[in-house]
């Protein structure tokens, strides 16, 4: 077991409920720390909801997640946060360069405004992204992929040790997964931790090198190699992984 | 580019406000009296506040909420007369919390059972108006107050407005921009990503809560010259017509309060030419007339430009179409 | 229109005598409940479709724009040299165009793409109802259609806006200068163009007939022309008015409920199966323009909408069913109606004194005001059928405050039990058994208070669910059964069949 100053993430009997009836039950995950790990599991498992119980922003029933040691409150800037696509406006009147800076709004505090500093930051978070060209877009002339690769970028100007990302492979297109593929690694070598909602089994041991299997529960965590077998994908999927993703699944497991 | 047109546009509707009185007396002659030139002030004033703030309401989907606070803002007024009498101060303080506790009467709809946002809103706002109406019928049945002019609030009567208002206005409007200058990127980035905010350490709560107090504040000023039902056009039109010309928050918003106080102003001195328009209804008509004009024409997103696109690009097509065929 | 009101009071005349029917009917306080109750009626079963299909705002525009229509069929019907009349049937039909015409525009707005649905309903209906009121000011000089009538309408009034109709001795009298009734008057024929007075010589003058014409029976009657009364009944238009559109809302409901309810569930299904749910949204804002033409002289035309909205939403946090909402509305709104009338004369749900209220104010604040409560009885409907709102949405045994917080702290209690009892589960066994499961420190992993922790762990071991054992506690076998029994029904409600990875 490692020691707890090498855990980037720990959460300890975490229970979250909607209607009193749980969402996440009583989980227990350690993820230490330059870890890129992936969570899976069925719809409704609680994917989004352990991210969002994680950040505070829904209320917890029980339990406790500590960020290097320290709890949310005394831990903001080092987490960095990708909502899902679709949870806002993409009509608003703002740029692509805006949109970006915001990642840094944490950083200044109150009443400070963004300078040129935070604007060099931006764009080199947008060239990081390939999205340099686009600084100046309205972000609703953005494809569904840019407009990831920009919730991407506004997460990497938070310069942050551990990322949150909700599903931010969901419908993108091949050059926006290839690039998003690639700031992750680039991130994890530079020993940054991240976790990824995911739904692409078989895209799972390519990417990730850790992975959580959840359903409402932990099922299994570890390093990808030991826990992405067809036994615990079973337990998770509840025995429809063979038929549907069988051959593929199963050389990957083997 | 886009951003110098839409500045330029600024500084002209600027300056036609500015001239607004000295040109209309000299092109149509008409003779402006000081109360006409008070009210067109008040108008203007009142149009860029509510123009600033309503770009927030439309942005966060609230549109409708400004018309349940401003008809939750009635008994208020009603019960502000009832205890302090006929002083604007009580019965301004009276429409604020009346309307802020509509504020969280939907707020607690919302949370509690499975209505939604629409059913929520209507139940507040017919619930409050009724209350205020039948206060005001029982506060006509007191003999010896002096009732006169709380009707107003129902309809706006600007001709009521005089210059301690209009003080009042410019005061508060002073605040309003202080407090959206301070905490501009606070207030911009809960309109765009709430959750975002809350995750990178913002007191979402509380800038929420703030943003819904400078739309009541706004609400409640506006209340004696628009009414209670006219409000929620003063509050979102000049806003929806300011977004069709600018893809930029700053600019909308600049944008939003300028038009809203060409609105204010030029619907106070249309409604000088006959003694029969009233003010507030007049102002409204103008400010829709902006937002069909923005809809129509504004470069880009307009319905007139698209459909020169759309067959630029048919043409376009055609031709393609010729050549490869040939 | 007349026939119907005609052949309905006949009805009537054969349960009850024409003298109690009018001695009803004269009375305030039966009519315009019982116009209330017809409005909330059809009010009611409208507004549960629009409450489902969360369009419960576009009645709001509606009966804005509804005032339009009435100002502009109004204008045109004074210019016509028509009388002015909100019952009037061509008024109705124009303003229920006026209505959809709403509905129309703002959909035609909304459809642009560039304002979203709830930004173009506020712009559409501000504008308008700011042109009616543009208009009314400016162009329209008539009682029927001030400020008030607006506003609140006039539903107390509603009893003496009659049509007369006689049963009985209906002759219609005719005075010529003949009849022995006539009474013949000496009139100045030139006194006011020379400006003289009748006693001056230069007058001239003729025989005139001072009450000559025709006249109905009722005015035959009042004037003292006939010796036996003729039969008359005063009905009030309202009631008939409301009369017809409650038969044709009921009617509607009733032919198309399938319809509705398919359209209303999943408009895509019902549109693949072949059904039109645009023709009937339609058929049902035509319906809401004129029951808010219909309810404008009673009600105005901003209290309309408690009509539409109040009731429905009150009976959906009683039933889950379309059916029930459909039955439970009606009665909502029609209490509502009843117990209006009540409150405006002050007392509310005929029990409880407002004046003590007010008095009880007086007394706390040192307050000068007046007792006796006396206001506006349509805001009074809606007042009560606000307080029924709310009183059901604190005790509705279904979605009430009251049973949800009962259940709430029931089933925190039982979930504390579960967490507790799957920690224990999920660690018993294991390397870190000792650290995660000792009794004293327990608490720490739930970040409870150890008070919390005790009550909880008393009561797992007074359910004989959790033993101690080491100073650790542990799972009973009967603990260890239940605990796979939740598992069960939790991992069925994800639709997942039963794996438990903790098991070999």
């Amino acid at each position: 077991m490692p020691e707890p100053a090498e855990l980037a993430l720990v959460i300890d009997d975490l229970t979250v409920a909607y209607d009193q009836k749980p969402a996440i039950w009583d989980i227990d995950l350690e993820v230490p720390q330059g870890a890129l790990m992936a969570i899976v599991g069925p719809n409704g498992a609680g994917k989004s909801t352990l991210i969002k119980a994680a950040l505070n922003l829904i209320p917890r029933a029980a339990g406790s997640v500590l960020f290097h040691g320290k709890p949310y409150e005394a831990a903001r800037h080092l987490v960095g946060y990708v909502p899902q696509r679709g949870s806002v406006d993409w009509d608003f009147p703002t740029s692509v360069l805006d949109v970006v800076t915001m990642g840094l709004y944490g950083k200044l505090g109150w009443l400070r405004r963004p300078g040129r500093r935070e604007r060099a930051q931006a764009l080199a978070a947008l060239e990081q992204v390939g999205l340099l060209d686009y600084a100046g877009r309205q972000i609703s002339q953005l494809s569904g992929g840019q407009q990831q690769r920009t919730f991407l970028a506004r997460a990497l100007v938070q310069d942050a040790q551990i990322y949150f990302m909700d599903e931010p492979f969901a419908a993108v297109d091949a050059t926006t997964e290839a690039a998003i593929v690639n700031i992750l690694r680039e991130l994890n070598k530079r020993g940054r931790t991240v976790l990824v909602v995911h739904h692409d089994l078989q895209t799972v041991p390519e990417y990730f090198d850790w992975l959580t299997l959840l359903n409402v529960e932990v099922v299994a965590s570890g390093p990808t190699c030991q826990v992405f077998t067809l036994d615990n994908l079973q337990k998770t999927y509840g025995g429809r992984v063979t038929s549907l993703h069988g051959g593929q699944v199963l050389a990957a497991g083997g | 580019m886009a951003e110098r047109r839409v500045w330029a546009m600024i500084a002209a509707l600027l300056a036609l406000g500015v001239l607004l009185v000295p040109l209309s007396q000299a092109l149509f002659g008409l003779r402006l009296t000081y109360t006409v030139r008070v009210v067109a002030l008040g108008g203007s004033l009142l149009g860029a506040l509510s123009g600033a703030v309503g770009c927030f309401a439309v942005l966060r989907r609230e549109s409708l909420l400004g018309d349940a606070l401003s008809h939750a803002a009635l008994p208020g007024v009603a019960v502000g007369f009832l205890l302090a009498g006929r002083q604007l101060g009580a019965l301004l303080v009276g429409a604020g919390i009346a309307s802020w506790l509509g504020l969280r009467l939907v707020a607690a709809i919302l949370r509690t059972t499975r209505i939604k946002q629409d059913a929520a809103l209507g139940i507040v706002l017919a619930s409050f108006f009724a209350a205020g109406i039948a206060l005001l019928t029982y506060i006509q049945s007191l003999p010896e107050a002096s009732q006169a002019g709380l009707d107003s609030f129902i309809f706006g009567q600007a001709a009521a407005i005089i210059a301690s208002d209009i003080a009042l206005l410019g005061a508060v409007g002073l605040a309003v921009t202080l407090v959206l200058a301070l905490l501009w990127k606070e207030f911009k980035l809960i309109t765009f990503d709430a959750e975002f905010a809350s995750a990178g350490g913002l007191r979402g709560g509380l800038i929420d809560a703030l943003l819904s107090t400078l739309i009541v504040v706004t609400i409640v000023l506006g209340l004696q010259l628009a009414g209670v039902i006219l409000m929620v056009g003063m509050l979102i039109a000049p806003a929806i017509a300011a977004r069709q010309w600018t893809h930029s928050l700053e600019q909308m918003v600049v944008l939003a309060a300028a038009l809203g106080a060409f609105a204010g102003g030029s619907g106070a001195v249309i409604s000088a030419l006959d003694s029969d328009i009233p003010t507030g209804p007049m102002i409204i008509v103008v400010a829709f007339a902006l937002v069909a004009l923005s809809i129509t024409l504004a470069p880009g997103r307009g319905v007139l430009w698209r459909q020169l696109r759309q067959r630029e690009n048919r043409r376009h097509f055609r031709s393609r179409r010729l050549e490869t065929g040939a | 229109m007349m026939g119907l009101e005609r052949a309905l009071i006949e009805l009537l005349l054969r349960f009850v005598t024409h003298d109690a029917l009018n001695a009803f009917l004269r009375s305030p306080q039966h009519t315009a409940s019982l116009v209330g109750c017809l409005i909330a009626i059809c009010g009611a079963l409208l507004g549960t479709f629009l409450l489902l299909r969360g369009l419960s705002l576009t009645s709001d525009a509606i009966s804005h724009t509804v005032l339009l229509g009435i100002v502009l069929a109004f204008m045109l019907m004074t210019g016509a040299g028509l009388e002015g009349d909100t019952s009037s049937p061509w008024l109705i039909v124009g303003a229920a165009a006026a209505g959809v015409g709403t509905v129309v525009l703002t959909e035609t707005l909304h459809r642009s793409g560039l304002v979203r649905q709830d930004a173009a309903l506020g712009l559409a209906f501000p504008l308008l109802f700011a042109i009616a009121v543009i208009l009314v000011s400016r162009f329209v000089d008539d009682v029927h259609l001030d400020d008030d009538a607006v506003l609140v309408g006039e539903i107390g009034l509603a009893w003496a806006n009659t049509n007369s109709h006689c049963f009985e001795h209906c002759e219609s009298l005719r005075i010529t200068p003949e009849h022995p009734a006539a009474q013949q008057m000496r009139q100045c024929v030139n006194c006011r163009e020379l400006t003289i007075s009748p006693r001056d010589e230069r007058a001239e003058f003729r025989e005139v007939c001072g009450n000559c014409g025709v006249y109905t029976p009722a005015q035959a009657w009042s004037a003292g022309l006939l010796d036996e009364a003729p039969t008359l009944v005063f009905f009030p238009k309202s009631i008939t008015v409301m009369l017809v559109l409650t038969a044709l809302t009921v009617g509607f409901v009733a032919v198309f409920y399938k319809e509705l309810k398919l359209t209303t569930f999943d408009a895509a299904l019902a549109k693949s199966l072949g059904f039109r749910p645009a023709a009937l949204t339609y058929a049902l804002m035509i319906l809401v323009s004129l029951v808010a033409v219909g309810a404008f002289d009673a009600v105005g035309s901003i209290l309309v909408i408690a009509f539409f909205i109040i009731p429905p939403a009150a009976a959906y946090l009683l039933t889950d069913r379309l059916s029930g909402m459909l039955l439970l509305s009606p009665v909502i709104g029609g209490a509502g109606a009843f117990f209006g009338y009540d409150l405006a004369r002050g007392w509310l749900f005929g029990m409880l004194p407002v004046a003590e209220g007010i008095a009880a104010l007086n007394a706390i604040f040192g307050l000068q005001l007046r007792e006796a409560w006396d206001s506006s009885i349509s805001a009074s409907v809606v007042l009560t059928m606000f307080v029924l709102f709310v009183l059901v949405w604190i005790l509705s045994p279904r979605y009430g405050l009251v049973v949800s917080a009962v259940r709430r702290a029931n089933s925190r209690r039982r979930f504390d039990d579960q967490v507790v009892l799957a920690h224990i589960h999920n660690h018993q066994g294991t390397p870190s058994h000792a650290i995660e499961l000792r009794a004293a420190t327990l608490h720490q992993h739930f970040r409870w208070t150890p008070q919390k922790m005790n009550r909880v762990l008393m009561r797992l071991r007074a359910l004989g669910f959790v033993s101690q054992e080491a100073g650790s506690a542990i799972l009973t076998q009967r603990g260890d059964a239940h605990v796979h029994a939740f598992r069960k029904q939790l991992l069925v409600a994800h639709n997942i069949p039963d794996i438990d990875p903790t098991q070999p």
